[in-house]
């Protein structure tokens, strides 16, 4: 696709010296000749430097962190909620906290919708409201001399946000259409049976927005949502950037002073899972398809499981990297795909463990035998070599100082402790907890966590085409659903 | 810019690129001015023509390499077209004396990224690492650029052109309006201009890259005179130049690059198509040719689309969406390639509202727009969000080292984000009011894509001639 090339398009501005060196000051070459078999060892590994922050607590009970960051003139904001879709929607008003976090942005007592956003486009800047799955933020990224003013608008829109009935409208018509178009899109599609299929209509995990619950979704329940939610009991203010952390109370006491007290965390029970079914492929028919679709997976354990790093470790191995396992294997060596990969989604519930991606229609079979050999691999067929431990565990740890780069990722990565509950010492602590994984923890937890007698495996694709040498496989029976999860009763 | 890349996963990155970082400024100071910020490079060139640029950046204990050649798929011939981005998949297939899998261990294995992007114009390929990296970082870009052919691996060649097929599939033809590109590319540019065809290429064209191809490419295109390497993040500035000399020094220069002609294009009257495809929802395309990367107008008329689509104020995205309710979505943007570019407008209509009136709906605020030109405000707040999003750019090692490696290569000056930048922020009202009348004319291309069998659908049907592009899945059946 053509990109927007404005972002791409840099600049900057004064600069600082341009030397046009002479080629005389670059060093010469030693007389030995250079021997470019040997791979350069690395220097000495840089020191970690955790950033450090300063905690306070609201008048209104909501918690403060400030981290400092003075390099540059930016300031990344963000008030998190705690909790989620899954805490506070209704099961039968899904799509609910989306629309109300747009809703926020369609007008307060005193400035319409267009007030507001000629007010945040003269600051240079958004105020984002996003409501996730099992927490929510209104965040912004701002200079350092424009954070007041762009937070009195997250405010204004915090407290005073009027959720007129015809934006609802708007909105809702355009979702409908969002919808419809996603009927097309394989990734879509297997983006909403694989969770169906996993946890079951009548767990929140496995419940998707649908063209019936937009329709059912009224400013009623839009003005009660967010009264409920929004509140400073179950709230993390979190600061990163060029400020100081006292002003930065005062000015947000100051902006913040009419949001009262109320409110308190939520628990994260959810029900319990539906019964594990025998390994079955299900098949969604998307005609004339040009690739198939997968998403293999089952319920996986949640964040606070004590065997996070080994899992981390192993999915590392297994398709966390351009040359582990799997991509190794589909892409680079058979050629059947562009990039194939696994993840585990760790929150407060049982987020689910999935591998797939896109492959050629012709070879899905051929695929869909190399992915049951990778999984059947690394819980226990082939075993773990001491150069892929390494790697994995590497990678991991050095990856860490990157995530310190920026405002907003100082930021993300502070909020997460808050949001999971680790501690503070988390990322001091981090590459030791890494380090401790061993070989046997790794075939230990891979065994564990992905259920080969009973893995859901998703393939959305040209059915006409791809049934029967997926059938001829004999890796598991095959189910038709159609693009909602639902089985096909006449095939 | 249309660019395709290795790895998909990591491309996001890319769209942060700007300049870059340095002097502290005043704490909490009232905001950033134009001299806070700043880019402390230096530069040099080899005796064999590599460009050299260096900055540094000790904040985060990283380093991001760049390795930029001034070779895309302009610079490939009908019958052979997705042929750099091909070649792009070959540099990471291993080297002289660099074994495959090496490159991904000494990047992404030591908790670091690589990829590589080809676009229209240029072929570009990075390394993010924590500092102490940096010298093999340096082995592995210098091995390729000097010694790719010692260890040309066939069967690698043909995996990554099943690869390559594959990302054609998942990003174009499996996508639902993926093809629309492609399409209009085609019909802007006539068959000879080098920017007619798409960078990822035809699948005919893949299956017919040959080994000889190959050679031919590497030994003209990735020559280190036509070559650019920029190192932003924590190095010493020293050690970094002594290890460009030691590895980079010994490569020979290749013969003088000849560029193709990509010459401006002017549609002497309107085009109108329409393209079925898998889609549940129709939309509008219309594309007028424009400038490109050189030419002073593209700021200007970047300025006219943040004016047109984007926040609910701008004027298309306030009428079509907002007003009459008749779109879900309108978007608006000017891709510049090196010598020409594109100013593009997409609609996605609402139930119940035909692309034949959204359009006349969209030409009459463009009309009012070239009488009236924009107010003194939709100035203010173009140029408002400039600075955050230059600033931001500081943040990213790699970011910086793009922009660098752009500036150097496209306008001969590495420093050249100063000088955009600055002519961002003067564009006047009067600027927006004349590329809008001297680019959004009737020589433009109407595209409809309908869902299949809907040619009903499409805007002005009975005016819309039919794309009758071979669907893809008709392709590579076992």
């Amino acid at each position: 696709m053509k990109q927007k090339t404005s972002a791409l398009k840099l600049l900057g501005m004064v600069l600082g010296a341009t030397a046009l060196l002479a080629l005389a000051s670059i060093p010469l070459l030693s007389q030995q000749a250079l021997d470019r078999t040997k791979t350069p060892l690395p220097g000495k590994a840089p020191e970690l430097r955790v950033p450090t922050w300063t905690k306070m607590t609201l008048a209104n009970g909501a918690e403060l962190m400030v981290s400092e960051k003075h390099d540059l003139p930016l300031v990344s904001f963000s008030l998190t909620i705690l909790g989620g879709v899954y805490q506070f929607e209704p099961a039968n008003r899904r799509g609910l906290a989306g629309i109300t976090a747009s809703m926020m942005s369609e007008g307060t007592k005193t400035r319409d919708g267009d007030a507001l956003s000629n007010a945040m486009q003269l600051l240079g800047t958004t105020v984002g409201v996003n409501i996730g799955t099992e927490s929510g933020t209104m965040s912004f990224i701002s200079t350092a001399g424009k954070f007041a003013p762009t937070l009195d608008i997250l405010t204004d829109m915090l407290l005073n946000s009027t959720f007129p009935t015809a934006a609802l409208e708007r909105l809702r018509a355009q979702r409908l259409v969002s919808l419809t178009q996603a009927k097309a899109q394989a990734s879509s599609i297997a983006g909403r049976v694989f969770p169906r299929v996993l946890y079951g209509s009548g767990h929140p995990f496995g419940q998707n927005v649908t063209e019936e619950s937009y329709k059912t979704i009224t400013r009623e329940d839009v003005v009660a949502f967010h009264k409920q939610y929004f509140q400073p009991g179950r709230a993390l203010i979190m600061v990163t950037g060029d400020v100081n952390p006292a002003t930065v109370k005062t000015t947000i006491e100051k902006s913040l002073a009419a949001w009262s007290a109320g409110g308190s965390k939520p628990n994260f029970s959810y029900p319990a899972l539906p019964a594990a079914h025998t390994a079955t492929i299900y098949l969604v028919d998307k005609p004339g398809a040009a690739q198939s679709t997968f998403a293999i997976g089952n319920p996986g354990p949640p964040r606070s499981t004590p065997d996070y790093f080994p899992l981390q470790v192993m999915n590392t191995m297994l398709g966390g990297l351009f040359q582990s396992r799997l991509n190794a294997n589909i892409r680079e060596e058979k050629g059947y795909s562009y990039g194939v990969s696994s993840s585990f989604m760790f929150g407060k519930g049982p987020g689910p463990f999935r591998a797939g991606g896109d492959v050629q229609s012709a070879k899905t079979d051929a695929a869909l035998i190399e992915f049951m050999k990778e999984l059947r691999g690394i819980t226990g067929s082939r075993p773990v070599t001491d150069e892929e431990l390494a790697t994995a565990k590497d990678a991991l740890i050095q990856r860490l100082p990157g995530t310190f780069a920026s405002v907003s990722g100082i930021n993300g990565a502070i909020a997460a402790l808050w949001t999971q509950g680790l501690a503070d010492t988390y990322y001091q602590s981090y590459g030791k907890a890494v380090a401790a994984v061993t070989k046997e923890d790794v075939v230990r937890v891979a065994k564990k966590y992905i259920d080969l007698a009973h893995l859901s495996i998703i393939i959305v694709g040209d059915r006409a085409t791809i049934e029967a040498p997926l059938k001829a496989t004999g890796v598991a029976p095959i189910v038709v659903l159609d693009i909602e999860g639902n089985p096909i009763t006449n095939p | 810019m249309f660019t395709t890349g290795r790895n998909i996963a990591r491309i996001a990155i890319l769209a942060l690129a700007c300049c870059a970082a340095v002097q502290k400024p005043p704490s909490g100071g009232s905001g950033a001015g134009s001299d806070s910020i700043r880019i402390p490079f230096e530069s040099f060139t080899l005796p064999n023509g590599l460009t050299v640029i260096l900055s540094t950046d000790h904040t985060t204990p990283t380093v991001a390499v760049n390795v930029w050649y001034h070779v895309g798929s302009k610079n490939e011939v009908p019958g052979r077209t997705g042929f750099a981005h091909l070649f792009e998949h070959i540099m990471f297939t291993g080297s002289g004396h660099v074994p495959y899998g090496m490159h991904d261990k000494l990047t992404e294995g030591v908790g670091g990224s690589n990829n590589g992007t080809t676009s229209n114009d240029r072929t570009t390929y990075y390394e993010t690492v924590p500092s102490n990296y940096l010298e093999s970082a340096l082995w592995l870009e210098s091995d390729r650029m000097g010694f790719l052919l010692d260890k040309l691996d066939l069967a690698k060649l043909n995996a990554q052109r099943d690869v390559v097929k594959n990302e054609r599939r998942q990003s174009y033809d499996n996508q639902p309006y993926g093809r629309v590109s492609e399409i209009l590319s085609h019909a802007t540019y006539p068959t000879s201009h080098p920017y007619s065809w798409p960078v990822i290429g035809s699948m005919t064209d893949l299956s017919a890259a040959s080994e000889e191809d190959v050679k031919n490419f590497f030994r003209l295109y990735y020559a280190p005179n036509n070559a650019f390497l920029a190192i932003v993040g924590d190095f010493d500035s020293a050690q970094a130049k002594a290890w460009v000399t030691k590895y980079f020094s010994g490569i020979t220069r290749g013969k003088p690059v000849t560029r193709p002609a990509a010459p401006p294009v002017t549609l002497a009257s309107g085009q109108r198509l329409v393209f079925e495809d898998r889609v549940q929802v129709p939309r509008l395309y219309i594309q007028w040719p424009s400038i490109g990367e050189k030419s002073d107008d593209r700021y200007a008329l970047e300025v006219l689309g943040s004016i047109l689509t984007g926040p609910r104020t701008a004027r298309l995205t306030k009428a079509l969406v907002y007003d009459q309710q008749a779109a879900a979505s309108v978007s608006m943007y000017q891709g510049s390639n090196e010598d020409v570019g594109d100013f593009v407008l997409m609609i996605t209509p609402r139930p119940d509202h035909s692309l034949t009136s959204l359009e006349a709906a969209a030409d009459a605020v463009i009309e009012k727009l070239k009488t009236e030109g924009p107010t003194a405000e939709e100035i203010r707040k173009a140029a408002a969000g400039d600075e955050l999003s230059f600033l931001r750019g500081l943040e990213s090692n790699l970011g910086k080292a793009m922009t660098l490696c752009n500036g150097a290569g496209f306008h001969g000056d590495a420093g050249f984000f100063r000088t955009d930048y600055q002519k961002s922020q003067a564009v006047t009202a009067d600027d927006v009011k004349r590329v809008a009348n001297k680019y959004l004319t009737h020589g433009r291309i109407v595209l409809s894509v309908v869902p299949i069998g809907k040619l009903d659908q499409a805007s002005k049907p009975g005016e819309s001639k039919k794309v009758d592009d071979k669907m893809p899945s008709a392709e590579v059946q076992r």
